[in-house]
C-alpha cells in the first residue's frame, strides 16, 4: 500500500513541478530560517549554563538613587561577599571579580599587550565551572602575586614549556606574578572572558571595609532550593547595619535620614538572567551582553517563519487539489477509504518536507558563516548534530507533515465522489474563511514586519545624524600617544607641521570608544555629593572636537590660573543650580576620599554633547584645565588613510617599543550601535524571508480561486466582462484580506516597536507616514504578486472552462 | 447575417495536429433558425464558438453583419459580442454565487446600463420566462428547466441579434425540452437569429434548416420545409 501511496506522491509531484516547486522553496527558506534563529536563540539562551551550579549562582548588584542621579552597577563593595556569607545562611560561598581591563605582560623580555587581567579571590573556581587542567584547584590563588592563565595564553607565552612556577611582570602594575595553574578557554558562552585570573590576596582594595565604593563583582553560590525573594527581604537590613555608620561618618546624617530622600539596595541576580537582562553602568558592565527582547523577537520571526511556510503549504496544496478531485472521485468509487486516502496525502506531504528540510538543513550549512559575521556569533553546524537535535528535527518534519499536509488531506479526502465526477464541487463558505485566515495572518506578519524594519532604519538614521555636540569626523585618536613621555610634545609639534592636520588636543578623552574615564563628587549642597563625569582637557580640545561653548571662554595658556577653572556641560549648570549665566560661578569638587575639597571657578559653558551612547540621557560633565594623555588630532584632509600612514612614520622615529596604534572616532561611533545595526540588519533579512514565503503563498491561493472561478470567470467573459474588470475582481477579494492584516498588523507593531524605541533616550516618534509607507510596500507587493495569476485567468479562452461536458 | 468561407480551425498540441473544421462554407441570413447536427467530434461546437466569436478560424474568413471578424482581437471580439449575441449552453452556466436576477442582469452590467433601466429590463424577460417569481433564488435552488429559463432570460435580456445555443436541451427531460424549443422559436419568431447545436432529431426539426457536420465538413443541408414554410 505505502508503495502505491510513494508512487503516486512521486508522480503528482512529477505532474505539478511548479507548484511543488514553490512549495519546496517556501518551506525550505522558512525551515532554513526557522534553524538557523533557533541555533542563535538556543546560543543567547545557553549563556553561563556551563557551570555545573548554574541555578544556585547569583550576584550582587547595586541599585541606587543619590542626590539625583540614578546608579545601577554590577559591582558591589569589597566587604559585601564575606558579610553575605556571615548573615546569610543560604550563602554556600561567596566570591568576588575585579576587573583589571587589558594589561601589558612582560616574558623573558617580550612584551604581549590586551592582556585580559582580573582579580579574582581563591575560591572563584569553587564557584565557577573553570577546571584547573594543570596545577592546583584548591590552592592556585591563595598566595599574593600568583596567577591563573588560560590553555591558550600559556601557550603563547611560553610555547611547549612548562608554565608553572614561571613568572610574569605586568607593566601597569610594576609587579610580578607566578604562574600557579592552567585552565582550559573560558568557554564563548560565558558573561566574562579573561586571558588571566590572578589572586585577590594580594589585591589592596579587597580588604577595604568601605561600602561607600563599588568595585566588585560578587557572586554568591546559594543551596538548591532557595528562595530568591526570602533572601532579598534580608538584605536592607544588611545593608543599613554596615552601611549606616559609614553614612554617618561622612555626612553627618543617620541612615533613615538619608534615605529620605535617597534610596540604596542590594539586589540578586540569577546567573542565567546576567548575559540577557543586565542594564547597568558601562563602566561596571564585563562584555556587551545580548538583549532578551532581541531573543523574544527573533523567536517569534522563526515560529512565524515556520508558521507562514506551513499555512502554503496548505493553501497551495489545496490549490492542487482542484486538479485532482477526479482522482479522488475515481478511489472513491473504486473503494478506497477516507483513511486511505488521508494516508496517501499525508504521504506526499510528508515526502515534501523531508525534501524541504534537506535543503533547507543545506541552506544552513551555506548561509551560517554569513550570519555569524553578520551577528558576530560563532555558531557551528555541528550543534545541529547531537541526538537532541536530530530528535527535534524529526519531531518537526513530522509536526510540519501533519500541520502542512494535514488540511489538504482532510480537505481533499472529504469530497463526495458522485460530485467531484459530476463536477460539482464549490468550494464552501466555511473553507474559504480558513484560507482568507491564514492570508490574514501571513499578511499581518509581513505588515508587520515591514513597518518594525522601517521603524529600526529611521532610528539607525537618525543616531547617524543626530547632533552629537561634536563633530565625530576626521577625528584621529592616538590615545597611546603618552607613551611617548617627554618626547610628546614634540611628536605632537611634528604632527601640526603636516598641512592636512587642523587641529592637536593633548586628552585621553573621547565621548564615543575606548577613552579614559575619571569621576568626581561635586557638591549640590554641603551634604550632597553627586557624582560627575570629568574630563581632563588642552585648550586646543574644544575646537578640535568641534564643540559649542555657549557663553564664557575657553582655557588659555595666556591665563596662569587656569587650572582652578572649570567648563561645564549644560546638565551641570542645571544640577548645580547655577542658573542662565554660570560663569565666574563657584562649584566645589571632592578632590579625594578623606574630605579634601576644592573651590573651582566656572569660566566656560559647553552645550551639551553626548559622551554615553544614545541610550542614556545626557549626564553632568566638567572640564579641567589638565592636559594629558594621547593625542586628538582633527585632520583637514578626508584622505585619513594617508595620514594614517604619515604619522605612523613619524611615530617609528622614536624609540618606543609600541607599534603605532590609532582609532577613527567616526568608526567607533559606529562600532557603539553594532548590535543595533546588526539586529536591524537581520530584522531586514528575516522580512524580507518572510514576505517572500508570504507571497508564494497568496499566489498560490490566487492560483486556486482563479482555478475554481474558471467557470465563473469564463461565464462573465462570454457575456462581455473585460480582461481589466476580471482582474480587478479576483485582486479585489485579496487586497481586502491584505488591508484587514495591516490593520491588525499595525496596532501590534506599533506597540512594540515604542517599546523597543524606549531603550533609546534619544529616538524617533513614529509617525503617520511610517503607516502610509508600510501599507504602500505591503499593498504593491500583494498586488504584484496578485496580479500575474489574475491577469492570467482573465485572459484565459473561455471555451476552455464552458466546455467541461 | 453570418457569411463563412474556406473556414479551417486546426488544434494543435507538441505532437499532433487535429483538424477540427475544414473548409467550411455556410451562409445564415438574418431571421433564419439554423441547427448543426452531427456526431460527437464532428466540429459542431468548434463551429458554434467561431461563430460566437469566443474563437478565431485558423484559416479562411467569416463576416459577422458585413464585418469581417474572424481576426479580431480578443478586446474587439469582446466589445462586439455584447449586445449582439447571446449563449445558451448545455449545462446552463449559470453563475453559483449569483441569483438568479444578478445572473440575467450581468450582461447588461457590461453594457454600462443605468440601474433602474437593468431592473426593468431583467424583470420583464423573467416574467416573460415565466420565472421572475425566482428572482432571488440562487442556481441550485431550481430545477433545470428553470435554471435553462434563467439561462434563455440572460441570453436575450440585451436584445440580441442572434442567440447562440449549444445543445440547449441536452441536460433537460422532454417536457422542459419541448418548453424550451418553443421558448427559442418564439424568440425567433420575433425576429431573433438563432443557430442552435444538437443531437435531438426532435429538436432539429424546429430549425428552418438543418447543417449536418462530419469530420470537419459539412456533409448535406436540407430544408424543413414545413417550418420553412411558416417562416
Amino acid at each position: 500500500m505505502f508503495k502505491n501511496y510513494f508512487k503516486i506522491a512521486l508522480r503528482t509531484i512529477l505532474k505539478n513541478k511548479g507548484l511543488f516547486s514553490i512549495n519546496i522553496i517556501g518551506l525550505s527558506i522558512g525551515i532554513a530560517a526557522c534553524l538557523i534563529i533557533m541555533l542563535y536563540v538556543a546560543d543567547e539562551l545557553s549563556y553561563d549554563r556551563f557551570n555545573k551550579n548554574a541555578d544556585e549562582i547569583v550576584r550582587v548588584v547595586f541599585n541606587a538613587k543619590v542626590n539625583g542621579e540614578d546608579i545601577s552597577e554590577a559591582v558591589v563593595m569589597a566587604p559585601v561577599a564575606q558579610v553575605f556569607q556571615q548573615e546569610l545562611p543560604e550563602v554556600l560561598a561567596a566570591t568576588r571579580l575585579r576587573n583589571g581591563g587589558t594589561l601589558k605582560v612582560t616574558y623573558n623580555n617580550i612584551t604581549f599587550r590586551n592582556t585580559r587581567f582580573a582579580y579574582v579571590d581563591p575560591n572563584f573556581f569553587e564557584v565557577f565551572t573553570l577546571p584547573i587542567v594543570d596545577g592546583n584547584q584548591v590552592s592556585a590563588l591563595t598566595e599574593p602575586n600568583t596567577i591563573v592563565l588560560t590553555r591558550e595564553v600559556a601557550r603563547k607565552y611560553f610555547g611547549s614549556e612548562n608554565p608553572i612556577g614561571k613568572v610574569l611582570y605586568i607593566e601597569e602594575q610594576d609587579q610580578n606574578y607566578s604562574v600557579t595553574g592552567i585552565i582550559d578557554k573560558i568557554p564563548q558562552n560565558s558573561h566574562f572572558h579573561f586571558d588571566m585570573l590572578a589572586s585577590m590576596a594580594g589585591d589592596s582594595e579587597a580588604k577595604k571595609s568601605s561600602w561607600m565604593e563599588s568595585r566588585f563583582f560578587t557572586y554568591l553560590l546559594l543551596k538548591k532550593g532557595y528562595n530568591i525573594k526570602a533572601i532579598e527581604e534580608k538584605l536592607p537590613a544588611i545593608t543599613e547595619k554596615y552601611m549606616g555608620p559609614q553614612i554617618k561618618e561622612a555626612m553627618g546624617i543617620s541612615f533613615t535620614q538619608f534615605t529620605q530622600s535617597n534610596k540604596v539596595g542590594l539586589f540578586l541576580q540569577p546567573l542565567g538572567d546576567i548575559h540577557l537582562k543586565s542594564d547597568f553602568s558601562d563602566s561596571s558592565t564585563l562584555e556587551p551582553g545580548g538583549n532578551i527582547n532581541t531573543v523574544y523577537i527573533f523567536g517569534a520571526i522563526a515560529l512565524f517563519m515556520l508558521l507562514i511556510a506551513c499555512i502554503n503549504f496548505m493553501n497551495l496544496s489545496t490549490a492542487a487539489a482542484t486538479t485532482r478531485m477526479k482522482e479522488v472521485g475515481i478511489r472513491k468509487v473504486l473503494g478506497s477509504k477516507k483513511k486511505q486516502l488521508i494516508s496517501q496525502f499525508l504521504t506526499e506531504s510528508f515526502i515534501a518536507t523531508v525534501m524541504a528540510t534537506i535543503f533547507g538543513t543545506v541552506l544552513v550549512i551555506l548561509l551560517l558563516p554569513a550570519f555569524n559575521r553578520l551577528s558576530g556569533k560563532e555558531l557551528q553546524m555541528v550543534y545541529l548534530l547531537t541526538p537532541k537535535v536530530i530528535l527535534g528535527l524529526s519531531f518537526l518534519i513530522l509536526t510540519v507533515s501533519l500541520l502542512a499536509g494535514g488540511y489538504p488531506a482532510f480537505y481533499l479526502s472529504s469530497f463526495k465522489p458522485i460530485a467531484v465526477l459530476k463536477n460539482k464541487i464549490t468550494g464552501s463558505k466555511n473553507r474559504k474563511g480558513i484560507r482568507s485566515g491564514l492570508v490574514v495572518f501571513q499578511f499581518m506578519v509581513s505588515a508587520g514586519l515591514i513597518m518594525a524594519t522601517l521603524v529600526v532604519d529611521q532610528q539607525m538614521t537618525f543616531i547617524q545624524n543626530k547632533d552629537l555636540g561634536f563633530n565625530k569626523e576626521q577625528l584621529l585618536v592616538l590615545r597611546e600617544a603618552y607613551i611617548l613621555g617627554n618626547d610628546e610634545e614634540a611628536f605632537k609639534n611634528q604632527i601640526l607641521e603636516d598641512p592636512r592636520v587642523a587641529l592637536v588636543s593633548h586628552s585621553g578623552f573621547v565621548p564615543v570608544g575606548p577613552s579614559n574615564n575619571s569621576m568626581s563628587a561635586v557638591f549640590i549642597d554641603d551634604n550632597s555629593p553627586r557624582r560627575m563625569t570629568v574630563y581632563d582637557i588642552d585648550e586646543e580640545y574644544i575646537p578640535t572636537m568641534g564643540m559649542k561653548l555657549l557663553k564664557g571662554r575657553n582655557f588659555s595658556k595666556d591665563y596662569g590660573t587656569d587650572s582652578l577653572k572649570v567648563i561645564i556641560n549644560e546638565t551641570t549648570a542645571k544640577i548645580l543650580g547655577l542658573g542662565d549665566d554660570p560663569i565666574d560661578k563657584t562649584i566645589i569638587m571632592a578632590m579625594d576620599n578623606q574630605g579634601g575639597r576644592q573651590n573651582l571657578t566656572v569660566i566656560g559653558l559647553i552645550k551639551d554633547f553626548h559622551f554615553r551612547s544614545l541610550h542614556q540621557t545626557i549626564e553632568p560633565l566638567i572640564m579641567l584645565y589638565h592636559p594629558n594623555g594621547g593625542l586628538i588630532i582633527k585632520a583637514k584632509s578626508t584622505d585619513m588613510a594617508a595620514l594614517i600612514e604619515s604619522i605612523s612614520t613619524i611615530w617609528n622615529t622614536y624609540d618606543v617599543a609600541e607599534p603605532f596604534d590609532y582609532s577613527l572616532l567616526n568608526q567607533s561611533y559606529e562600532r557603539t550601535y553594532l548590535v543595533e545595526q546588526k539586529m536591524g540588519v537581520i530584522l531586514r533579512i528575516f522580512a524580507l524571508l518572510t514576505i517572500f514565503v508570504a507571497c508564494l503563498g497568496l499566489f498560490g491561493l490566487v492560483t486556486f480561486t482563479a482555478a475554481q472561478r474558471k467557470k465563473e470567470i469564463g461565464v462573465r467573459k462570454v457575456l462581455g466582462a473585460s480582461v481589466e474588470r476580471i482582474t480587478q475582481m479576483l485582486a479585489k477579494d485579496f487586497l481586502k484580506l491584505v488591508a484587514m492584516a495591516m490593520l491588525i498588523a499595525f496596532p501590534i507593531s506599533y506597540y512594540l516597536m515604542h517599546k523597543w524605541l524606549q531603550e533609546f533616550a534619544y529616538r524617533i516618534t513614529i509617525e503617520w507616514w511610517v503607516f502610509a509607507l508600510a501599507a504602500l510596500i505591503t499593498i504593491l507587493i500583494a498586488f504584484a504578486t496578485i496580479s500575474y495569476r489574475s491577469i492570467k485567468a482573465a485572459l484565459m479562452n473561455p471555451i476552455e472552462s464552458l466546455r467541461t461536458e | 447575417m453570418i457569411q463563412i468561407q474556406n473556414l479551417k480551425k486546426s488544434f494543435r498540441t507538441e505532437e499532433v495536429e487535429t483538424l477540427a473544421l475544414n473548409k467550411v462554407n455556410m451562409k445564415i441570413a438574418e431571421g433564419e433558425f439554423a441547427a448543426i447536427m452531427g456526431p460527437s467530434g464532428c466540429g459542431k461546437s468548434t463551429l458554434l464558438n467561431i461563430i460566437g466569436m469566443l474563437d478565431n478560424p485558423t484559416e479562411g474568413t467569416y463576416q459577422f453583419a458585413g464585418h469581417e471578424v474572424g481576426g479580431l482581437k480578443e478586446r474587439q471580439r469582446t466589445e462586439l459580442r455584447k449586445g449582439n449575441l447571446g449563449f445558451v449552453f448545455q449545462s446552463f452556466n449559470l453563475i453559483d454565487e449569483l441569483t438568479v436576477f444578478e445572473n440575467v442582469e450581468l450582461p447588461l452590467i457590461y453594457l454600462k446600463m443605468k440601474k433602474s433601466e437593468r431592473r426593468e429590463k431583467v424583470m420583464k424577460v423573467l416574467e416573460r420566462m415565466k420565472i421572475a417569481h425566482r428572482e432571488r433564488h440562487f442556481p441550485h435552488q431550481l430545477s433545470g428547466g428553470q435554471q435553462q429559463r434563467v439561462a434563455i432570460a440572460r441570453a436575450v435580456v440585451t436584445n440580441p441579434k442572434l442567440i447562440l445555443a449549444d445543445e440547449p436541451t441536452g441536460n433537460l427531460d422532454s417536457k422542459n425540452g419541448i418548453e424550451v424549443m418553443n421558448l427559442l422559436t418564439e424568440l425567433n419568431q420575433e425576429g431573433t437569429t438563432i443557430v442552435m447545436v444538437t443531437h435531438s432529431d426532435r429538436d432539429s426539426h424546429y430549425a428552418h434548416r438543418i447543417i449536418n457536420l462530419f469530420d470537419g465538413q459539412i456533409v448535406t443541408e436540407s430544408h424543413n420545409r414545413a417550418l420553412g414554410a411558416m417562416a
